[in-house]
C-alpha cells in the first residue's frame, strides 16, 4: 500500500501519512433501536469499486477529510472537506441521503 | 587460470595488488576486480556447494544474479562474490560445505537422490507425527545457505533514503541512458539506476565493434559505453544510482532500490524500464558443473577483469552473438574446441566466415546433451538438436569451458510489479510487454529488440515521452518524437523478420539437467510434478520450489516454463511464468529494518532527572523517572510532607469555541457544559460501542476555553478523536495539541500548601482554593495553570507551565521546598500512591473491553444527557448486566501484575495492578473479576510465581476513604 492522497489542505502526499477512518456511513440517534446501533458498530459495506471514506493527515495538518478512493485499484477519485459532503450527496441524485450529519 | 593480455577494456589496475583471505590462505588481486574473478583468476573453479544435493558450483552469470557465487564477506552471509569489489584483507568464506568447498561431506547427499524426489519432505516425513520433529533439524543442517550473523562484532550499517524525482530510469545500458539524456535535455529530473559498477550494460563487456549512432562509426563497444557514461555522468540534471538494484516497484510509482547498505524509496511520476534483458541457462546433463557458464559472464570475466575463464572452450549459441563470442575468446587464446550452433543451416555471416578460416568447427542444428567431469567440467556430449539422440550421432569435445549464448530474457520484474502485462512473443523468443502504461515505460532489450540503434532510438522516445507526460506539451518536442517513432519503426520490422525460432531438444539426456540451481530442481523433479498433478507454474513454483530461491527466478523462471510447456504439451505462451512479486532480487532483513531509530520523547526536566540520580524507565516514546532513592522513601515523603513528581508526559489538549462544551458533552460520558469556569472534572471517553478509550480531567478555564489532560500513550489518539467529531457534526471547536508546549509538576503533600505559597499570589486556603478547582496565575513569575486534584490522594497542585521554563519552575519549587523536606519521586512511588486511592489508569487497570461499569467507574456516565458517545451500548449493557468487575483486593503475599483469579482451580479473572504498600505493609491492588466475586469481603485466591495466594475483596480506597486529606 504505497498510493498517493491528496490531502485538500497539503496536496498529493504518500498514504504512509495518513489514518484511515473508515468507510463514511451515519450514526444513528441515541434512541434508536439496538439493532441499528449493531450494524452501525459492527458491520461494514466492505464494497468493491468506489466509496466514501474518511481520512485524517497524521503527519501533515491533522486534518479530517473524506475520499472517494476505488477500493479495488486505491485509486483516489477526489478528496475534499466534510462541509462539502451534502452538496456533493445531492448532486447525484441516485446516493441515499444522509439524515444525520455525523459519520 | 591465467591472465590474459591487458586491454584497455579491463577495468583493472594492473600496477597494484591487494591481498585476501580465502578459506584460510591468502589471495592476491588487482584493484578494481571483484572477490569472485580474483578467485577465478587463481584457479578456484568451486564456488559453491548447491542447495540439496551438495553439488559443486562454479562462476556462472557474473553479473549479481546466479546463486552460485553465495559467500561470507567480513562476517556478512550470502555476498555475490561475482560483483563484490575486492578489498585489501576482505576475509572470505565459503558457505553451506565442511570441511571444504572442494571436499564436501555432504556431497554423499547425491547418491541416495532417488530416495529425495522433489517434495520429499510432504511425502515420507509425515507419518509417525513425531518423524518430523526429528527430521527437520537434520535436513535443516544439510540445506540452505548462509548462517546467521554471530553475535558480537559490528553489525552492517543500513540507511533509508526517501528520493523523489520526475523521472526515474531503471538500468543504466544505452536505452537506459538515451531516455535519460533525452529526458534531462527535456528539463524534467532524472535519478538513473544501474546494478553494475558502471553505466554502459551489455556495452562494457564488448570489445567488438558496434555501429555508434551518436557519431556515425563503428567502434568498440566498452569505448562507446565510456563515452556514454561520461556524457551522464556530466549532467546535472541527471543524479546516478550506481552499483543500485530496483527491487521492487509499488503503487503510486515508488521504486525500491537498493545500494551496498542503503534502501532508497524512488518516488517518481514517471518510470522508464530499461532493464534489459539477460541470459539464461540451457538444459542438459550436467549443466550446473563449474566450467559451464553463460556466455556474457564468460567474457565479462575476460573483457572486464582479464581473467580466461578457460583453456579449452566450447560455445553453443543459436546465432551471431554466440559466434561473435567464440571469436573472442579465440582471440584472448582460448582454443574454441566447437560452436555448437542449434540452426538449422549454415548462414552466410561474417563471423561464420572467420571461424570457418580459423578451422573451428562449427555444428548446425546440434545441441549439448550431456556435460561431463567430477569438479568441474571435462568433456560436453553434443547430439542432434530435434530429434531422439541415438549414441551414433553423439559426438564427444573435451574442454573446460562450455558457454552458453543461446536465450535471453527480459528483465520486466519492475514493470510487472507496477501491474504491466507481459506475454511471450514466439518471433522474439521472449516475454514482452503487452503494452506501456500510463506511468511505466519499457526500453531497450527489455523490449524484445537486441540491437543498438533500436534500442537507442526507444530510449530517446521513451525520454520525450515522459517528458511530454509530465510537462505541458511541446511543439517541437513532438515533432521530434514523430520523427524518432518513424525511424523506429523501420528498424524494428526487419529486425523481427531476421529471427529464426529454437527449439528444445526433445529427450531426456544422462545427468542431471538443473532448471533452477538455487534450489537444485532438475527437469526430472518437473516431469514427476507435473506427473502428480502439479501442471500449472504457479503450483510448479510452490511444489518444487522453483524460482524461490536467492535469484527469485532470474535464471529459472524461463527454462521452468519452457520444461512446463513441454511437459503439459503446451506452448510457452500458454504455460505462462509465475507472478512477480518484490523483491526482485534477495535483501539482507537488515537493510529493511534500516537503522535503529527509536524516537525519544524526553521532558524538559529530563536532565535535572538524570542529574539527580533517577533510574529511568520507558513509557511509550517517553523516558521518566522510575524512582530517584526508593520508591518507599518517596511515597513516605509525598504522605508525611511534600512530593514532586514530573507528569510533563501528560497529554494536553486546549478546546477552544462556542461549541466547545457541546463538544465535550458529547465524547464525554460526564457533563461539561454544567461546569463552572475555574472548575475542574474527570472525565471518561467511550466508543460508541461504550468501551473506555480514555481518560483525564476537563477544567474550564473560560466560558469557550477548556484544558483537557489525557493519559501519556492516548494523546495523538485524543487530538483525533475530537477532530473526527468536529469533522462529523461541523461544530464550533478547534483543538489544540499543547503537549509539548507545557511543562507539568504535581506537587502533593500536606506541606505542598506551603511550598506553592511561596512562590504565588493564587489565595491557596481551602475555602478560597478548592479540591477540583483551577486557575490562571504566575507561580515564581512564570505564567501557570493550578489544577487543584489530587491523583496521589493529598493536598496538591498540579501545575502546568510553558517547557522553556521547565527547568528553572522544577528548581525554583525543590528550593522552596528544602525547608520542608521536599522530595522528587518518581512513577513507581506515584503508582503505589495511586492505587491505595484506587485510581484506576487507563489501559492499565482496563483492557479493549472494559466499560466504565466494569472499570467500577459507573458515577461518570450521566444517563440523563440527551445524546453522547457510547450512551446507547451503554444503556444496553446495564440492560444485560455486567459480568465483571473491577475490585481493590487485600492479598496475603505478593502477587504480579497480570496473575491470574482462580477459583475452584479455574481461572476467572486477571490482577491488572498489584503493590507491596507501606502503609501496613501489605499487598494491595486491583484486579478484575466475575461480578458474584465482587461483593465487599468475598474472598478468592491467586495463581502468582506458582503459589496460590488468598485474597480478599476491598470495597473503598485503602488510604483516606472519605477523600479527606484530598480537600484539607
Amino acid at each position: 500500500m504505497s498510493f498517493l492522497l491528496p490531502c485538500p489542505n497539503c496536496g498529493q502526499r504518500s498514504s504512509y501519512e495518513f489514518d484511515f477512518g473508515g468507510e463514511y456511513h451515519s450514526r444513528p440517534s441515541a434512541d434508536a433501536p439496538e439493532e441499528h446501533w449493531s450494524r452501525y458498530l459492527y458491520f461494514r459495506t466492505n464494497s468493491e469499486g468506489v466509496q466514501t471514506e474518511w481520512w485524517y493527515h497524521r503527519q501533515g495538518c491533522k486534518g479530517w477529510f473524506l475520499a472517494e478512493r476505488n477500493t479495488s485499484t486505491n485509486e483516489v477519485r477526489t478528496t475534499f472537506w466534510p462541509e462539502e459532503l451534502k452538496s456533493r450527496v445531492a448532486a447525484r441524485a441516485d446516493s441515499p441521503p444522509t439524515s444525520d450529519s455525523d459519520h | 587460470m591465467p591472465r590474459s593480455d591487458a586491454h584497455p577494456s579491463e577495468l583493472i589496475d594492473r600496477t597494484r595488488r591487494l591481498t585476501f583471505q580465502f578459506e584460510g590462505r591468502a589471495y592476491g588481486a588487482f584493484p578494481g576486480e571483484t572477490i569472485g574473478s580474483a578467485l577465478a583468476a587463481a584457479g578456484v573453479k568451486t564456488f559453491s556447494r548447491s542447495f540439496k544435493y551438495h553439488r559443486p558450483r562454479g562462476l556462472f552469470c557474473v553479473t549479481g544474479k546466479c546463486p552460485n557465487c553465495l559467500m561470507t564477506v567480513n562476517g556478512v552471509p550470502n555476498v555475490r562474490v561475482c560483483v563484490e569489489p575486492v578489498s585489501e584483507k576482505a576475509v572470505v568464506i565459503p558457505q553451506n560445505c565442511w570441511p571444504s568447498l572442494r571436499y564436501d561431506v555432504s556431497s554423499l547427499i547425491e547418491k541416495f537422490d532417488f530416495l529425495l524426489p522433489v517434495g520429499f519432505y510432504y511425502k515420507t516425513l509425515y507419518r509417525p507425527r513425531f518423524m518430523w520433529k526429528l527430521a527437520e533439524p537434520v535436513i535443516r543442517r544439510f540445506v540452505g545457505l548462509g548462517g546467521w550473523r554471530k553475535p558480537g562484532g559490528q553489525p552492517p550499517h543500513y540507511e533509508h533514503e526517501y528520493l523523489h524525482t520526475d523521472l526515474l530510469v531503471i538500468g543504466g545500458g544505452p536505452a537506459g541512458m538515451a531516455t535519460a539524456k533525452s529526458a534531462a535535455e527535456a528539463g524534467i529530473e532524472v535519478v538513473l539506476v544501474d546494478d553494475q559498477s558502471g553505466l554502459g550494460g551489455h556495452l562494457r563487456i564488448h570489445r567488438r565493434n558496434f555501429s555508434d549512432l551518436t557519431t556515425g562509426s563503428s567502434r568498440p563497444g566498452f569505448e562507446i559505453a565510456r563515452d556514454l557514461a561520461r556524457g551522464i555522468e556530466g549532467n546535472r540534471e541527471i543524479r546516478v544510482l550506481c552499483p543500485a538494484t530496483a527491487i521492487g516497484g509499488y503503487e503510486g510509482g515508488l521504486t525500491t532500490v537498493t545500494t551496498k547498505t542503503r534502501l532508497i524509496q524512488v518516488r517518481a511520476s514517471q518510470i522508464v524500464a530499461a532493464t534489459g534483458t539477460f541470459e539464461y541457462p540451457a538444459l542438459f546433463g550436467g549443466n550446473d558443473l563449474p566450467g559451464v557458464m553463460l556466455g556474457a559472464g564468460a567474457l565479462r570475466l575476460l573483457h572486464c577483469y582479464g581473467v580466461k575463464p578457460g583453456r579449452t572452450a566450447v560455445v553453443v549459441t543459436a546465432n551471431e552473438e554466440g559466434l561473435a563470442l567464440a571469436l573472442d575468446l579465440q582471440q584472448a587464446g582460448i582454443r574454441v574446441a566447437a560452436v555448437v550452433d542449434q540452426r538449422p543451416e549454415p548462414q552466410e555471416s561474417d563471423a561464420a566466415l572467420k571461424l570457418q578460416r580459423l578451422g573451428v568447427p562449427h555444428l548446425f542444428s546440434s545441441a549439448p546433451m550431456s556435460a561431463h567431469g567430477r569438479n568441474g567440467v571435462r568433456s560436453l556430449g553434443v547430439g542432434p538438436a530435434t530429434g531422439p539422440a541415438a549414441q551414433s550421432t553423439m559426438k564427444t569435445f573435451s574442454c573446460d569451458l562450455v558457454c552458453i549464448s543461446l536465450h535471453r530474457s527480459p528483465a520486466l520484474e519492475v514493470f510487472r510489479q507496477n501491474g504491466g502485462e507481459v506475454r511471450y512473443d514466439s518471433a522474439l523468443e521472449q516475454m514482452v510487454p503487452v503494452a506501456a502504461l500510463s506511468h511505466v515505460q519499457v526500453a531497450g532489450e527489455a523490449t524484445g529488440f537486441r540491437d543498438l540503434a533500436i534500442s537507442t532510438l526507444q530510449g530517446r522516445i521513451a525520454g520525450l515521452e515522459a517528458a511530454n507526460r509530465i510537462r505541458p506539451p511541446d511543439v517541437a518536442r513532438s515533432e521530434s518524437l514523430k520523427r524518432l517513432r518513424i525511424s523506429l519503426d523501420a528498424a524494428e520490422e526487419p529486425y523481427r523478420r531476421s529471427r529464426s525460432l529454437l527449439k528444445e531438444p526433445t529427450d531426456l539426456s544422462q545427468g542431471k539437467r538443473f532448471v533452477c540451481l538455487c534450489e537444485d530442481v532438475t527437469q526430472e523433479d518437473m516431469r514427476l510434478a507435473v506427473t502428480e498433478g502439479f501442471d500449472q507454474m504457479e503450483l510448479l513454483k510452490r511444489y518444487t520450489t522453483l524460482s524461490m530461491g536467492p535469484c527469485q527466478g532470474r535464471m529459472c523462471l524461463m527454462p521452468a516454463a519452457r520444461c512446463a510447456a513441454q511437459a503439459t504439451g503446451q506452448s510457452v505462451a500458454e504455460s505462462g511464468t509465475t507472478t512477480s512479486r518484490p523483491p526482485v532480487f534477495s535483501v539482507p532483513m537488515g537493510m529493511i529494518a534500516g537503522p535503529h531509530h527509536h524516537p525519544v520523547k524526553l521532558t524538559p526536566m529530563h536532565y535535572q532527572h538524570i542529574e539527580a540520580g533517577a533510574r529511568q524507565m520507558d513509557m511509550g516514546e517517553w523516558k521518566r523517572p522510575h524512582s530517584y532513592t526508593t520508591p518507599q522513601e518517596e511515597w513516605k515523603a509525598v504522605r508525611e510532607r511534600v512530593g514532586l513528581i514530573d507528569v510533563s508526559t501528560l497529554g494536553k489538549i486546549r478546546v477552544q469555541g462556542r461549541d466547545a462544551a457541546k463538544l465535550l458533552d458529547k465524547v464525554y460520558t460526564h457533563v461539561f457544559s454544567s461546569l463552572q469556569v475555574g472548575r475542574s472534572r474527570y472525565g471518561v471517553i467511550c466508543g460508541d460501542d461504550g468501551i473506555i478509550l480514555d481518560d483525564g480531567t476537563v477544567s474550564r478555564l473560560g466560558e469557550d476555553d477548556f484544558y483537557l489532560t489525557t493519559t501519556t500513550g492516548n494523546i495523538e489518539f485524543v487530538e483525533k478523536w475530537l477532530k473526527w467529531w468536529i469533522a462529523g457534526t461541523g461544530w464550533c471547536a478547534h483543538v489544540t495539541n499543547v503537549t509539548a508546549d507545557l511543562a507539568a509538576v504535581n506537587l502533593a503533600g500536606p506541606r505542598a500548601r506551603d511550598v506553592l505559597n511561596k512562590l504565588t499570589q493564587v489565595d491557596l486556603s481551602p475555602a478560597a482554593f478548592k479540591y477540583m478547582q483551577c486557575a490562571q496565575d504566575e507561580v515564581g513569575g512564570v505564567a501557570a495553570i493550578l489544577l487543584r486534584i489530587g491523583f496521589v490522594g493529598e493536598t496538591g497542585w498540579e501545575i502546568h507551565y510553558p517547557a522553556c521554563y521547565g527547568e528553572y519552575l522544577w528548581e525554583a519549587l525543590l528550593d522552596a521546598g528544602k525547608e520542608f523536606g521536599i522530595t522528587c519521586f518518581g512513577v513507581e512511588a506515584q503508582r503505589i500512591l495511586r492505587l491505595e486511592k484506587k485510581h484506576v489508569i487507563v489501559g492499565q487497570d482496563t483492557d479493549a473491553l472494559s466499560s466504565p461499569f466494569e472499570a467500577d467507574l459507573e458515577w461518570v456516565i450521566k444517563f440523563h444527557k440527551e445524546d453522547f458517545i457510547g450512551k446507547s451500548s451503554l444503556l444496553a449493557a446495564k440492560t444485560r448486566g455486567i459480568d465483571n468487575r473491577l475490585i481493590g483486593f487485600v492479598a496475603d503475599a505478593v502477587v504480579e501484575d497480570g496473575s491470574a483469579v482462580v477459583v475452584d482451580q479455574q481461572p476467572v479473572g486477571r490482577v491488572t495492578s498489584a503493590r507491596i504498600s507501606p502503609l501496613e505493609n501489605r499487598c494491595l491492588g486491583l484486579a478484575v473479576v466475575p461480578s458474584r466475586l465482587a461483593a465487599e469481603g468475598n474472598s478468592f485466591q491467586i495463581r502468582s510465581n506458582g503459589q496460590l495466594v488468598k485474597a480478599r475483596v476491598h470495597g473503598p480506597p485503602f488510604y483516606d476513604p472519605e477523600g479527606i486529606r484530598l480537600r484539607e
